[in-house]
Formats: C-alpha cells, sequence, structure tokens
C-alpha cells in the first residue's frame, strides 16, 4: 500500500513538473529610470528584479522591490522610498500582462505586450514594443516606455516640481533561464 | 484498523493531489512572489536627519556623505532696553560632519557661544528590519568630546575651562511609517566644575519622537532628564519642539527650545532655564544642513 502511495506521489510530481518547465525566468532582470529635466538629471537602476513567461500561455509577469533601486546620491535613494513611492507601504511593483503574437520558435520579434502594471497599489494599463530573442533556447527581452508621475498619484512639493520630469523614462532588460520549481 | 489506515492515506493522497494541482494553476505574479530572495529589509529613514533636532538621532548618512551645518539659536535677553536687530543674541555652531562608511560618521564644530570646540564619531551598531522581528530596534553608539576655550557665561563661577565627554547609546524604533521614537540612555564626563561640590558624571536619558505629516515635514520633540544635576546652580531639562523640511539636498530644522548651546555635554547638564516664552527663556533655532555626496555611486 505504501509503495503505491509513492509511487503514486512520484507520477503526480512528475506531471506538475512536466507542466511547469513551459515557464522560463529571470531573476537578475534590470529596469532604470529617467528622470531628465533641466535643473537635475536622476537615474536610478534595479537589477535584482523578477520576471517568468509562461511559454506556452504567452503571459509574462514581472515583480520588484522598489527600495532595490540604486541611485547615484544615497540621499536619493531614501527619498525616493520615503517621500515619493512610500515604499514601506507599497514595497514592490509588479506587471502582468500577455505578449500579442508571441512565437516561441522565432529568433527574433518585435511584439506588443499588453498588461497592468502596479505601482504604489495604483493600476493601470500600459502597451510596451518589446524585441524577443531567442538564441538557442535563451530567451532575452527588451524595450521602453513612458510613464506619468501623475498616473500614481505620486505628490511632488510645488519647489521641487522643476526638479523631476512629469514623464518618467523606463527602460528594461531581462534574460530567462528554464524554470525550475 | 488496517482500514481506517489505508483510509487515511487515501486522504492523504487526495488532498497532497489537490495542493498540487491548485500549486500548477497558480498565477504567475503569485510564482513570483516566492521567488524573492530573502535578503533582509532594513528600516530606513527612522529620523531624516543625523539629527532629531538638537540632540543626535540613530541615523547616519551612507558612506561617502559630507554634511555641511549651519546651527543657529535666537533669544531674547530680559528687562532690558533693546534696540537688537529681530534678537539680542544669536549663537551658531558650525559643523562638517562625513560619513567614513555607511556605519561611521566623524565630526566637528566650533560654537560661537562660549568658544566650544566640538568633534564627535558616531557608529550604527544595529539597524531594525522590517521583515522580521529578529531586530526591533535600531542602536547606534555616539561619543563626544567638547573644549570650552571661553568662559561659560550662564555659570559664572567657572573659571577654568573644561574638556567633557559624552558617550550616548541611541536606541530608536520605526513604529509604523509616519511615527519613530527614540531613547537615549546618556554618560556625561564633565571636565572641572566651578564648585566641587558638583558632580562630574552625570546621567541622563534622553526621549525624542518623529511625526511625519507629509512626504516632506515632520514634527519632531526632544526631551533629556538628569538624574543627578548640578547643585551650585538651577539648571532644567532641555526641551525641544521642532519642525523639520527637507528638500532635496537640504534639510531645514526649526526649533522652539529652552537650551541655549547645541553640543550635548552643555544643554542636557548646563541649560539655565526652563521652557516657556518669555523672554530670556524662550530660544528660537534653526538648522540648515547641505548634503554633499563626495562619492557617488557609479550606476
Amino acid at each position: 500500500m505504501n509503495k503505491i502511495i509513492i509511487l503514486l506521489l512520484l507520477f503526480n510530481k512528475l506531471i506538475s513538473f512536466n507542466e511547469a518547465s513551459n515557464q522560463i525566468i529571470a531573476r537578475q532582470g534590470q529596469v532604470s529610470f529617467f528622470s531628465y529635466t533641466s535643473v537635475e538629471n536622476i537615474e536610478a537602476k534595479n537589477n535584482q528584479v523578477l520576471s517568468i513567461i509562461d511559454l506556452s500561455k504567452k503571459e509574462i509577469a514581472i515583480s520588484m522591490l522598489m527600495n532595490a533601486f540604486e541611485f547615484k546620491k544615497s540621499l536619493m535613494h531614501e527619498h525616493f522610498n520615503e517621500s515619493y513611492i512610500e515604499s514601506d507601504l507599497h514595497p514592490k511593483a509588479t506587471f502582468k500582462g500577455h505578449i500579442i503574437d508571441f512565437d516561441p520558435s522565432l529568433k527574433v520579434q518585435t511584439r506588443i505586450v499588453k498588461g497592468i502594471v502596479v505601482i504604489r497599489n495604483i493600476s493601470k494599463e500600459i502597451e510596451v514594443k518589446t524585441e524577443i530573442q531567442n538564441i538557442n533556447g535563451k530567451y532575452s527581452i527588451a524595450g521602453n516606455f513612458d510613464l506619468s508621475v501623475k498616473d500614481f498619484e505620486i505628490k511632488i512639493p510645488p519647489l521641487l516640481a522643476p526638479n523631476i520630469a512629469k514623464m518618467i523614462a523606463v527602460k528594461f532588460r531581462f534574460e530567462y533561464e528554464p524554470y525550475e520549481k | 484498523m488496517n482500514l481506517m489506515k489505508s483510509n487515511i492515506y487515501f486522504w492523504l493522497f487526495t488532498v497532497i493531489g489537490f495542493i498540487s494541482s491548485s500549486l500548477n494553476a497558480q498565477d504567475l505574479l503569485d510564482t513570483l512572489e516566492k521567488e524573492h530572495p530573502n535578503t533582509p529589509q532594513y528600516e530606513i529613514a527612522t529620523f531624516k536627519g543625523t539629527r532629531i533636532s538638537l540632540g543626535h538621532s540613530i541615523e547616519n548618512r551612507k558612506k561617502g556623505v559630507l554634511e555641511i551645518k549651519a546651527m543657529n539659536l535666537f533669544w531674547n535677553i530680559p528687562n532690558r532696553p533693546s534696540q537688537s536687530f529681530v534678537t539680542d543674541i544669536w549663537t551658531a555652531r558650525i559643523a562638517l560632519e562625513y560619513s567614513i562608511s555607511d556605519r561611521l560618521t566623524f565630526g566637528a564644530g566650533g560654537s560661537t557661544l562660549d568658544g566650544v570646540f566640538d568633534g564627535f564619531l558616531k557608529y550604527k551598531l544595529i539597524n531594525q528590519r522590517r521583515d522580521s522581528n529578529t531586530s526591533p530596534f535600531s542602536v547606534t553608539l555616539f561619543q563626544n568630546l567638547s573644549r570650552q576655550t571661553k568662559r561659560y557665561k550662564a555659570f559664572q563661577n567657572a573659571n577654568k575651562l573644561q574638556t567633557s565627554f559624552t558617550s550616548q547609546i541611541l536606541i530608536a524604533r520605526k513604529f509604523t511609517p509616519n511615527f519613530s521614537l527614540q531613547v537615549s540612555p546618556t554618560f556625561i564626563h564633565r571636565g572641572t566644575s566651578a564648585i566641587n561640590n558638583d558632580p562630574h558624571n552625570h546621567f541622563a536619558i534622553g526621549i525624542g519622537g518623529r511625526y511625519k505629516v507629509g512626504g516632506h515635514v515632520a514634527l519632531v520633540s526632544e526631551y533629556y532628564y538628569v538624574a543627578n544635576p548640578i547643585k551650585s546652580k538651577d539648571t532644567y531639562s532641555p526641551f525641544v519642539l521642532g519642525v523639520n523640511w527637507e528638500m532635496s539636498d537640504l534639510l531645514l530644522q526649526f526649533q522652539l527650545t529652552n537650551t541655549r548651546n547645541m553640543v550635548e555635554d552643555i544643554f542636557i547638564t548646563q541649560t539655565p532655564n526652563n521652557f516657556n516664552f518669555k523672554d530670556g527663556n524662550f530660544v528660537f533655532g534653526f538648522n540648515a544642513t547641505f548634503v554633499l555626496h563626495l562619492n557617488q555611486k557609479r550606476l
């Protein structure tokens, strides 16, 4: 009896493993953002962004910790987390969407990724033009888009308004490997 | 018995099967949730400045940051027909504070009142963690040395110059994103005393808090209690009520207080008047701190 159950459990595990192997993950994805104004240029980079793609469902998800963004000036990191993003209350930013007309077998393709980005618990639908590469089964995606500061209800005091751009340019690049649980 | 046993196995199997199938069906974002590495998340900005208002907070600046600080206090002399512009007396402390590492800060400053020169070392021992209860407090060690190069006016008997030491263990906790509290057990050694009866060593405890009212503005307050005060003269506990306002690289701290000096050993043990709004007792102050990043991170 015991042996049968163990066998059944193993079999069950095997099935779930096969199902999951269609997913690829990026653990050190890069997301950076830029704010260019005549007063000050602000630049930040996060090298620990997580992303997962389900190749069969053509779905993509991204999750990052806001306090993992690095700035040139350490005080900017503090202000970003404490005064603007409030990462105490909203530690993560996420994205979930579909890659439209995605063909996993193509080597290079430019596709639209459509989905919902969540920053500070505020959701916004975006469409991003993305370049997807597949070099011998190693997928990577990259692209850039703009986000409006206003959309996420980020409060900027009037005195500092000239220092921060209204539109923030975001750049991303993820390199994937097979996902095993 | 045997039947019951196999029954249990059956249920176990169904439950495990159910769990594993639900795992497969889960959302991609939930999968990522589990993939976030378990790096410790430390609390930041328990206080925004290296000082709550007058006294030191647990905060240190990051490595390579130079703070240029101008601290000012203003007050009136009572019962004097005064033609001074705005206030009778203005005293300032100009200081430079440099962070040698993320944990260690060195600073030195000079005050116009009594010509006090001071230097200090500040070391961040423990960081409060946000993601677990393993370290519920931030702890910073503070040691200063101050040298009085002029006679202290409030204590006319003092005819000797003095070198004093202040040691503090600063313990703070950020309770909510808006509210932080600090307790600072303090030991002060005063080099000389006017009257030998006066203790050379004082024990004191400070308590300070910050309440964030907006993204860039916080209300702060501080109070120090001295367990064995100077005997030859009445002294009072220093009290501060203040507003901290930061904009970009500049931090402004406004104070309503009763103390007239900005160096720890003097304002904690030798504040000659209590806090009220009468001339001579009421002191208005502001600190302007400019933060200069001498080594910027390369992205």
